[in-house]
């Protein structure tokens, strides 16, 4: 990701009031979640395992937080007990950014099941998402995918391309 | 030492401090000993620590408690790494240890074996690490750390056992907006946000 691209994020997530933010780093998150890190104004939690993300998100908005999280689709998919238990049935709303591995633009044949299967598992969880990739679609997607999370208290999600995360 | 025996033991010392109680039925012994709009009860294994740590660091003059369970932080490890390096001062993780799946008809879990949890957590980076097995020895480490002001990790050996209480009557939905309305009213924050009418605004002609 280009270091414009992550400053965008970053600040588009503090336009639409988000504070709190859990990560596991990727490659291609690498400038998003050290950018985050350095940011005061976002409480920045690193995580071993994103399904863990999941759920200090949760607490974090049980709080009074506005809490998101950065991951990979691998790590989306690990996720799904977690966001299934955690936030939809109570009904606890967690934005997320999710890395599209294995989507258009994807070079390494390793990605691709992965990649496939990323969006049909979020609508099999009837979590409302978007692609982005567009440099100015990044600040507009970010604010209503937080705003349809606090006003729907889901989880909504925004699946980043390769555009976005080259 | 059976869990619902520690709980009844530290019960009395509770005030406005928050509960994060792990899957099974340590929440229906709790909610029976203290019933409590700050009592949060998690539908889930594994991320009873994870939940307590957001909540401890959104609200850092608060005091939170978990009530984990072994099956439960044998399943999120990695949760003592994230909370040893954030190091609430606010949170007190304990973890009753009956070194079995005992709402699953009671398998036993890897600290039959050779886990050793504590060590686990010391090996993570917490600094306050206990293992207790006697009653007094829970409630006077419990009493320690309430008093520390600092983060602690409390592990229990108990027996397994249920306490003879009812079943909660909270499903999670309500758990929650009960948790919230609590949390919004003790801390003066807004977290559920709601939509004017737009019945006062001129017609359209």
């Amino acid at each position: 990701m280009k270091r414009e691209v992550a400053a965008e994020i970053v600040d588009s997530l503090k336009d639409a009031g988000v504070d709190f933010v859990a990560t596991l780093t990727e490659a291609n998150l690498h400038d998003l979640v050290m950018a985050l890190g350095a940011d005061k104004a976002i409480h920045h939690v690193p995580v071993t395992r994103e399904e863990e993300g999941i759920g200090i998100c949760a607490g974090a908005y049980l709080g009074g937080k506005k809490p998101a999280m950065v991951m990979m689709n691998a790590g989306f998919l690990l996720s799904t007990n977690a966001l299934a238990t955690v936030c939809i049935h109570p009904g606890i709303p967690v934005l997320m950014l999710i890395g599209h591995s294995g989507g258009v633009g994807e070079e390494n044949a390793g990605h691709a099941t992965v990649g496939a299967l990323t969006e049909p598992v979020l609508q099999a969880m009837h979590i409302v998402y978007e692609k982005v990739g567009r440099f100015e679609d990044i600040r507009p997607t970010i604010r209503d995918s937080q705003m349809l999370a606090r006003s729907s208290r889901r989880p909504t999600a925004i699946v980043l391309n390769k555009q976005a995360l080259r | 030492m059976k869990r619902y025996d520690c709980l009844r033991a530290i019960a009395p010392h509770f005030g406005e401090e928050l509960v994060v109680t792990n899957l099974g039925a340590v929440r229906h012994e709790w909610q029976a000993l203290r019933p409590h709009h700050g009592n949060y009860h998690l539908q889930n294994l594994g991320l009873t620590s994870s939940m307590a740590l957001g909540l401890a660091l959104a609200l850092p003059r608060r005091r939170v408690v978990a009530f984990d369970g072994d099956g439960s932080l044998l399943l999120n490890l990695g949760s003592l790494a994230t909370i040893a390096n954030r190091h609430p001062k606010n949170l007190i993780h304990i973890v009753f240890d009956n070194e079995c799946y005992e709402s699953s008809r009671g398998a036993p879990t890897a600290t039959a074996g050779q886990a050793d949890l504590a060590a686990v957590a010391r090996g993570c980076g917490f600094a306050n690490v206990i293992t207790v097995k006697t009653l007094v020895e829970f409630e006077q480490g419990f009493l320690r750390a309430l008093k520390s002001k600092d983060l602690y990790f409390i592990l229990a050996k108990v027996e397994a056992g249920v306490g003879d209480v009812p079943a909660a009557a909270l499903d999670s939905q309500e758990n929650k907006y009960l948790f919230v309305r609590y949390i919004e009213k003790s801390e003066n924050v807004k977290i559920l946000s709601s939509t004017l009418s737009r019945a006062g605004e001129p017609r359209a002609k």
